[in-house]
């Protein structure tokens, strides 16, 4: 016990550094770092110590920096992509090819990348909202889950937190981004898990690929917005679950990205396409940045949804 | 930066942070200005390209410190645009 009282101390220390080194190498970030901090006086400590802790472990206490200097690039561009959205009235890009020779493909912009979406994790109030919500609400609630498939692991955050709820669990993911194979793959070691993950380079979205009623869950987290045929993406999740198998689901709402094709502009958009996939929507949670821009016709939101593999026509 | 360009400039900061006596000296940073915070730091340079008909990049816009750097990278653009 006193090893792991050292170790919070420790990983508190370098939360407070990481906060510091934004005050003083970003000031214009600060004021919406410390919303996201203020926001969950009780959870946030332990929520970013967590990702601070797992980063530290796989990456190295020098790459801080780096991943600060990482997100401040990403959160510029959301929301230079937000603002030019407000003038065009629609997202930049519209094709899955224009992302993927400009991001997906390149190593040294898709590591800066996932790793500046990893800090928005506890750094953005309306992520850390919606990690609480995965622990609480779908991962806590889980029964005996042995298999859980990630669809678009990223920077392979959100399955780590999965396995840190499901000692049982194994987590095999698929991603089309060598780079999310290699982050994902660290991070995984590095907090602790490597053991029980396994990734694959490989399309989920080819049904004739993943393996059908293979997974006891599924999640997929800021994947559906990326897609040209989301609704791909709703059949794929129904394909990998086993009958009543549990799903969580995140996605963009009227929130811009360079590499956001398919907007969204309603809640119910997401559900609906859930349901005629077959799948079960059991519970909603919108949540949106504390701040916005002035006069803003859209506002930015981060959709959750849970959910439950359907195993007649109704339930 | 000639000094109708400046003006324009000024005139953006000015309207945008509510100064009205607002000094664009080239080591004004986000420290010395009220309200100059990421989200307004994208108005900021989203009303400058509109001003000037130009257009900046992420990396442009996230790795500006100062006043005197955003004056040199909108005098290259500027100066790109004339050119052209």
């Amino acid at each position: 016990m006193a090893g792991t009282a050292t170790l919070t101390k420790v990983r508190q220390r370098l939360v407070d550094t990481l906060f510091e080194d934004i005050r003083a190498r970003h000031p214009r970030s600060i004021n919406g770092v410390m919303e996201a901090r203020a926001a969950f006086p009780d959870r946030y400590a332990d929520l970013a110590d967590t990702f601070v802790g797992w980063a530290i472990h796989a990456w190295g206490g020098d790459a801080l920096p780096g991943m600060v200097d990482a997100f401040v690039r990403f959160t510029t561009s959301v929301n230079m992509s937000q603002a030019r959205y407000e003038r065009a009235g629609h997202y930049e890009n519209k094709t899955f090819q224009d992302c993927l020779s400009s991001l997906y493909n390149e190593k040294e912009s898709m590591d800066d990348y996932l790793l500046g979406v990893y800090l928005t994790n506890f750094l953005w109030a309306h992520h850390a909202e919606i990690c609480f919500r995965f622990e609480d609400n779908f991962l806590k609630r889980l029964r005996s889950v042995k298999t859980l498939v990630e669809i678009a692991p990223g920077h392979g955050g959100w399955g780590a937190l999965a396995l840190k709820h499901l000692p049982t669990a194994r987590l095999l993911g698929y991603d089309i981004s060598p780079s999310s194979i290699r982050l994902a793959t660290e991070l995984m070691a590095g907090a602790g898990f490597g053991s029980r993950a396994t990734y694959e380079l490989t399309d989920a979205l080819d049904l004739d690929v993943v393996p059908a009623e293979s997974a006891d869950a599924v999640i997929c987290n800021f994947l559906i917005e990326h897609l040209e045929r989301p609704d791909k993406l709703c059949a794929v999740i129904h394909h990998l679950l086993k009958p009543g198998g549990q799903w969580f689901l995140t996605g963009a709402i009227t929130a811009a990205q360079v590499d956001h094709i398919y907007e969204f502009r309603y809640e119910s958009e997401l559900v609906r396409m859930a349901e005629q996939a077959g799948l079960r929507v059991t519970e909603t949670f919108s949540g949106a940045p504390r701040r916005t821009l002035p006069n803003a016709r859209f506002l930015p939101r981060s959709m959750m949804l849970i959910g439950q593999k359907r195993t007649n026509d109704i339930y | 930066m000639n000094a109708q360009d400046t003006d324009r400039l000024t005139s953006v900061f000015r309207t945008l942070f509510n100064e009205p006596g607002l000094e664009l000296r080239d080591t004004l940073t986000a420290r010395d200005v009220d309200g100059w915070d990421s989200l307004n730091h994208v108005n900021l340079m989203i009303l400058i390209e509109e001003e000037f008909g130009v257009r900046f990049t992420t990396g442009e816009v996230s790795a500006l410190q100062d006043v005197g750097e955003l004056k040199r990278l909108l005098s290259g653009k500027l100066a790109a645009r004339r050119a052209a």
